[in-house]
This record gives structure tokens, sequence and C-alpha cells, in this order.
């Protein structure tokens, strides 16, 4: 049994994220992978735009904080003039769905050698709970009072289904971190995306579905009863990508 | 001496970049400035640097500013709809403090325009290049070579101040072909990379990070340094070309493609006996005040602002040096119609031989 | 010496190498030169023009609107630029495309078969060297043989066909050029 301790990634200081919310989680599992790969000083992070950005206040190792929806692009720049880093942006839902849509899908196509983490809410949590493209159809946000109205927005954007469909990524995956299977299953497949990223294998993404309890309206525990009954049947997890698999 | 080659205007500038260190680039198709993405798809490999072509304006130059993180001589290029679109990623490059060149080869504007040449983005490249309130220097060679040595230095002010740099030239200039000497690569050492970057080649072994946002009273010091900054620039920076002035009764103020079809006319005006001189701005920003300001207005009768665009854009500046101490005229052609020398003399001469 | 030329027809006529070419020969010969394109945006049949200024001196604005030799290769082209030549100067009509080009006072008119000639040849991408063989033979902006000896160095190791072409098109334009030398 692995002895509980604060991952040296992660700053003595509070997170800034509300109570009960699954960034810090994912934050943690992201650090954790780091670390137990040895990968700590070589790490960069490249924070984008939402709550994301509150990884400023607290994450140890490098770091560059970019435009919204632009960590992609930045992530591009680092990589190809440093290929020796282990690179991964950490996106939200508005910033790598909707405003970074065109920066996700073309760094990914190219095959950019680094980690895309996805964590996937359904709002704009940081600017006040608004609709984000992966809102749940009938979703009560404030700029949908009545619910998620797909005939004026349309309907929540599958990312790694779109992203799987394209040639170059190697490694494709949604994860629930609603659940003790779903964090383990979380962090193995941030080691194995970061472990290809390591190999020179190309673009891999791992989405982590998570919750806002503030913005949901819901207690911490609420939303994750909120999440199986609600957001895994629609953002179903599983591997969609493994080039590794898929040619054995 | 250098290596003299009979190059695209475009191709130069890369080339020249290339030989002052850039060692990545990314940027999106757009007339007239192709021939820069062109050339460095193939030269930036050769020495062991990076291209992308960006999915957009906006990727290229945020592929940039991650670049630019890492310390490495970066840039992007484009017209300007497409520096509307880097609008966005230059300002984060002035608030994350990122040395970086950007160059605009501008052609008919607004909007969608015209691909012919025009100086269109004066107001844009000088005012403001993105919000927030910040200045990069802007550098306006008029020559194939000048733009040469300007690139091949770009870096040094870029890293100098942590700033990005722009270069302003218009499709004439990206286009035209003529001489130039090309200077020496510059060998740049992985332990001279700047310490503030993110890379660890330069043996960092601290905590590394860069941000664009701050808090407010942080950032209120940043603005205040800045503004200590543009006016450094004014005191030790500025480059002018002064053409001719000690006689002059009539001073032509213009910059790029513009000063060289009015230098002409100036010639030609000077051999009937007409006293026009001339102020080039080498350096748009910071402006060259001081030559417009200590004219001798006891002899300057009028400053003609000449440029390549509908309403002329420096006329502002010029004005404000000039304090109605003489009139102020302004010609020009726009939408991507160019000048021409017999256009040019033409009115400079109905200005200078007024009521004679 | 200064010497402006205005190349002017539609893509694919051969305007924009011809400029080039002219320039880098004068370049070649240790003399100044400026070559500057003006593009429509269509990337074939739109129209063309290039302005070359050569001279012994570094060059000022490359931008004459007159010029000192002007190359229409349409009716198009000569429409727009026709009255763009001074006087003392030539103006290089293609008579395959353009009927009269008048008689302007003090310009020397050259009207010649471009198109049918570079046939004669056996190519149509012949027509630039066509038109640089009737300027340097009508005037003395580069010299014959050390236009040659470009396009010997530029085509002789790799591709010997064209350079035999080219220097045939290089003789009929030479042939007509000299005729109007003063």
């Amino acid at each position: 049994m692995a002895e509980y301790k604060r991952s040296t990634l992660i700053a003595d200081a509070p997170s800034g994220y509300c109570p009960g919310c699954l960034h810090s989680l994912a934050t943690r599992l992201v650090s954790d992978v780091i670390e137990e790969l040895g990968q700590g000083d070589n790490s960069l992070n490249v924070i984008s735009v939402g709550c994301s950005a509150l990884n400023i206040l607290y994450w140890n190792g490098d770091f560059l904080s970019v435009a919204h929806g632009r960590a992609p692009a930045a992530a591009t720049g680092i990589k190809r003039t440093n290929p020796e880093r282990l690179v991964f942006a950490y996106q939200g839902d508005g910033d790598l769905a909707a405003i970074g849509l065109a920066e996700i899908m073309s760094a990914a196509n190219r095959g950019e050698n680094f980690t895309v983490i996805f964590a996937n809410n359904q709002t704009y949590g940081m600017t006040g709970g608004q609709m984000a493209p992966t809102t749940l159809i009938g979703q009560k946000t404030t700029t949908t009072i009545y619910g998620r109205d797909p005939a004026t927005t349309g309907y929540p954007m599958k990312m790694c289904e779109l992203i799987s469909t394209l040639e170059a990524p190697v490694y494709v995956a949604r994860f629930a971190l609603n659940s003790p299977k779903g964090v383990n299953d979380a962090r193995k497949g941030i080691k194995k995306a970061f472990q290809l990223q390591m190999q020179g294998k190309g673009f891999t993404f791992v989405e982590l579905l998570t919750n806002c309890p503030t913005n949901w309206h819901m207690t911490p525990l609420q939303t994750l009863d909120y999440m199986n009954t609600n957001t895994i049947p629609y953002f179903k997890p599983g591997v969609y990508k493994d080039t590794e698999v898929d040619e054995a | 001496m250098g290596e003299k080659r009979f190059m695209k205007g475009n191709e130069a500038i890369a080339e020249a970049a290339v030989r002052g260190g850039c060692r990545f680039f990314a940027g999106y198709p757009i007339t007239p400035q192709n021939e820069i993405p062109e050339y460095f798809s193939w030269r930036l490999p050769e020495v062991g640097g990076a291209y992308v072509q960006g999915e957009s304006e906006i990727a290229s130059v945020n592929m940039v500013y991650g670049a630019a993180a890492m310390g490495t001589r970066a840039m992007t290029s484009s017209s300007g709809p497409g520096i509307s679109l880097k609008a966005e990623g230059i300002s984060y490059l002035a608030a994350a403090a990122l040395p970086a060149v950007i160059v605009n080869i501008s052609r008919g504007g607004p909007g969608l325009g015209s691909i012919q040449p025009a100086q269109s983005d004066y107001l844009q490249a000088t005012k403001a290049l993105g919000h927030g309130g910040f200045h990069a220097m802007v550098f306006a060679p008029n020559s194939a070579q000048e733009a040469v040595d300007v690139l091949y230095d770009a870096w040094d002010y870029a890293e100098r101040d942590r700033n990005p740099v722009l270069v302003l030239m218009d499709g004439c200039l990206g286009n035209i072909m003529e001489e130039v000497e090309l200077p020496p690569m510059k060998e740049l050492k992985d332990e001279d990379l700047p310490e503030w970057s993110l890379t660890r080649r330069n043996g960092r072994d601290w905590q590394g990070n860069i941000t664009p946002i701050y808090t407010e009273l942080i950032l209120e010091g940043i603005n205040a340094a800045a503004g200590d900054m543009y006016k450094d620039w004014e005191e030790n920076d500025v480059k002018v070309e002064e053409f001719m002035l000690e006689d002059a009764e009539y001073v032509v103020v213009a910059y790029g493609i513009a000063s060289r079809v009015a230098k002409e006319a100036i010639l030609n005006l000077r051999e009937k006996g007409f006293k026009v001189g001339m102020i080039r701005p080498i350096t748009l920003f910071p402006f060259p005040k001081k030559s417009i300001k200590n004219l001798d207005y006891g002899k300057v009768k009028g400053v003609i602002d000449i440029e390549m665009t509908i309403p002329a854009q420096m006329r502002d500046d010029i004005t404000l040096q000039v304090m109605e101490r003489c009139p102020v005229y302004e010609y020009g052609r726009s939408g991507g119609c160019l000048l021409d020398d017999e256009g040019v003399y033409e009115a400079i001469y109905e200005i200078v031989s007024g009521g004679e | 010496m200064k010497q402006s030329f205005v190349f002017s027809g539609s893509g694919g006529q051969g305007i924009m190498s011809a400029g080039i070419t002219l320039a880098q020969a004068a370049i070649d010969m240790g003399k100044h030169a400026t070559y500057l394109p003006e593009y429509g945006p269509e990337q074939r049949g739109g129209s063309a023009k290039c302005t070359v200024v050569i001279s012994d001196e570094p060059i000022i604005s490359p931008l004459p609107k007159f010029c000192d030799n002007l190359i229409v290769m349409n009716e198009l082209a000569f429409a727009k630029y026709g009255e763009d030549v001074k006087e003392g100067g030539i103006l290089l009509s293609n008579a395959c495309r353009i009927a009269d080009p008048g008689e302007p006072e003090n310009v020397t008119v050259i009207s010649a078969p471009v198109d049918d000639l570079a046939l004669e040849v056996g190519n149509p991408k012949t027509a630039n060297i066509i038109l640089i063989g009737i300027l340097i033979g009508a005037t003395d902006i580069v010299s014959e043989d050390a236009f040659r000896l470009s396009l010997e160095e530029k085509f002789k190791a790799k591709k010997p066909e064209i350079l035999e072409m080219n220097l045939r098109a290089l003789a009929k334009g030479l042939e007509i050029g000299k005729k109007y030398k003063k």
C-alpha cells in the first residue's frame, strides 16, 4: 500500500477549485503519473483558460499559460523545438471543444507528439456556468435557463469520438472520475498516454469526465450520481483509439 | 563581404531571419507574403529548425508563443487580414514578455480589401497591434537589403526587451526582386538560451513558468515598466534617414516603398531648383519625433506626408510634431493602386510650386 | 544609364519570366536591377504586369509609371498601359494579339508576331526569350553574348534541349530587334 503524500508537482497552497470539484483530482492524477514516470523536471504543463487556469496557482512544475483554446498550438511550438520534453495541455470543454476546436483537431490530425488532458464538466465554470459545447440536452445553464434545446444549440460535442476518426492520433480514451474504478482506469490511461509520448509515438488524448457542483447547483455527492445517470450514458467511457492494440 | 544574391523581398526576409537565428516559423497562407512560409518550409529543416503550417493565423501565432517560451527565435508572418487574427497572440506575447518577430506584408484594406500592395496598416502597427494598450517596436525597411538588415537583428531587440517586434512592409517590398548582400549565419549555442526560457537546455534547474495573466498590482507594475521601456526606445532606438534637409523648404515624410518613390521625385525636383528634403522613419514606433519637431520652421514652408494609403495614417503623428508651425499636406494612392514616380512628382510639384 | 521596362499581358504569356530573366541578366553583368511583379488574383490567365528597372547606379524607385520600353502582349494590356511609354522609347507589341499599336509620336514601335514566332521555335513558352532577344537587339541594355552565356549556364547541364530551343528563340528575337537599333 503506497503512502499517501502530496505530489511534489502540486504546491502547498489552496487549489482554488470549489469544494467537491473533480478538477483537483484530475490534476492530482496527472501529477502522480508524471512523478511515477520520473518526469517531474522534464514535464511542461501548457495551461489553458477556464477553471483549468487555476493550475497557475498551484502547479509546481514548469508551465506555460496560454490564450483561450490555443494550448494545442502553443504545445506544438514547444514540442517541435524541444522534443525531449514531456509536454501536455490541460484543457476544459469550452476551451477545447468550442473556441479551440480548430487547434485541437489540427494538432491531433498532425499527430503532434504531446498529450492533451481534457477535463469535461459540461459547463463554463469560471465565467459562471454558461452553456458549453458539451452541455447535455435539457441541462440548465445561465444561457440555457430552460435547459439546452438542440433545436437552437445543437447537441453535446463528443470529442473522443471525433478525434478517434482521425488517422494520426495513437491513443484516445475517456474516463469518468466519479467512481474509484473510473479514477483507477483514468490513472492507467494517463500513464499510457504519457508513455506513448515518451516513446515518440504521437498524439494522445485523455478525456476525463468531471463535475461542477457550483454551477450544476448540486452537492458534490449529487453530482457523482448525476454523472452516472446523465453524463456517462451520453459520454461513454472507454478506449476509442489505441493503435498499439488496433494493430495487434 | 557577404554573399550577394538577386532575391525576392519575401525570400530575403526568410533567409535573413534564418541567418539571424530564427529556428521556428509557423504561418498561414495569405497573399502577398506566401514566399515567406514557402521558403521557411524547406530552409528551416536544413538548419535544424522547425516549420509548421498552422490551421489558422491564430494557431500560428500561438505556436510561435510556445516556441518563444522555450527561448527559440521564432517568427510568423502575414498580411493585414491575418495580422488582425494574430492580434490576440501578439497581445499575449507582450503580456507574457516573450520575444518574437512578426512580419506584415501589407495589402489594401480594410477587410479582405485587395491582394495588391498598400501601406494600410500603419495605425494597427503603431497604435493597437492588439488589445490592452501595449506597443511593439515597428521597423519599416524600404528595400530588400534593409529588410535583411532588420530581420538579421530583430531578435536582438526582441530578446533585449522581452517583447515582440513587428516588421511592416507592403506587398511591393515583399515581391520586389533586387540584389541583397546576406550576412553570415549567427551561431547560437544552447547555453546562450535566455535564462528565463522554459527550456532546460540552458542548464536551468528551477521551476519555470510564463504567464500572460497577473494579479492587479503586479499587472500595474508591468504596465508602468512597459511605459518606461517605450520612453527608452524613443531616446535610444529611433532609426531615421534624413535626406537633403539642410536647406529644405519642403519636407516629405514617407516610409517604406513610398519613401523610394518620393526620393526619386525629390531628386528630380532638386534638378529643377526646388528645395525639397525628406524624413524617412525606419522605426515607425518609436516614431522619429525629434527629426520633425526640430526642423527649422523659419525655413520650412510645408511638410508633405506621402503614403500608399488614403487617408494618410501617419499624418497625426507628423502634425503633433509640426505643432502648426507650417501646413501639413498629404498625398497617396490606396486600395492596391500603387504610387508611381510621375504621380508623386506631380503631387509634390503642385505643393512646392504653389503660387509661383 | 538607366532603363525601365514594363512587361504586360495575361498570365501564361511569359510576362513574369521575361522580366526576371532580363533583370537577372543585368545583375549578372554587374548592373543594378529591380523586378516588381503585379498580379491579379487568378493563378492562371489573369492580368500580369511586371516592371524592371536596370541601371549602372543603385536604383531608388522601382515604380516608374512611364517606361523606356513597354512590352504589351495582348489588347487588354495595350488598352491599359499603351500610353505609358516615354518619348524616345520602344513600344514592343505582340502582333498576334494586337492588330494596330498605332504610331505614337517619338516612339519606336516594334510589332512582332511573338506568339507565332514562339510556335515556330517549338514551344509557346519561349515567348519570353523572344521578347528579350528583341529588346537586346534594339537596345544596349544587356550584352547579347552575356545573355547567351547566362542561358547556357542555366540550362546546359540539365536541359540541353531547352537550351537549344531558347538559343533559337533568342536568335529570332535578335534578328527582329537589330532592325530597330539606333
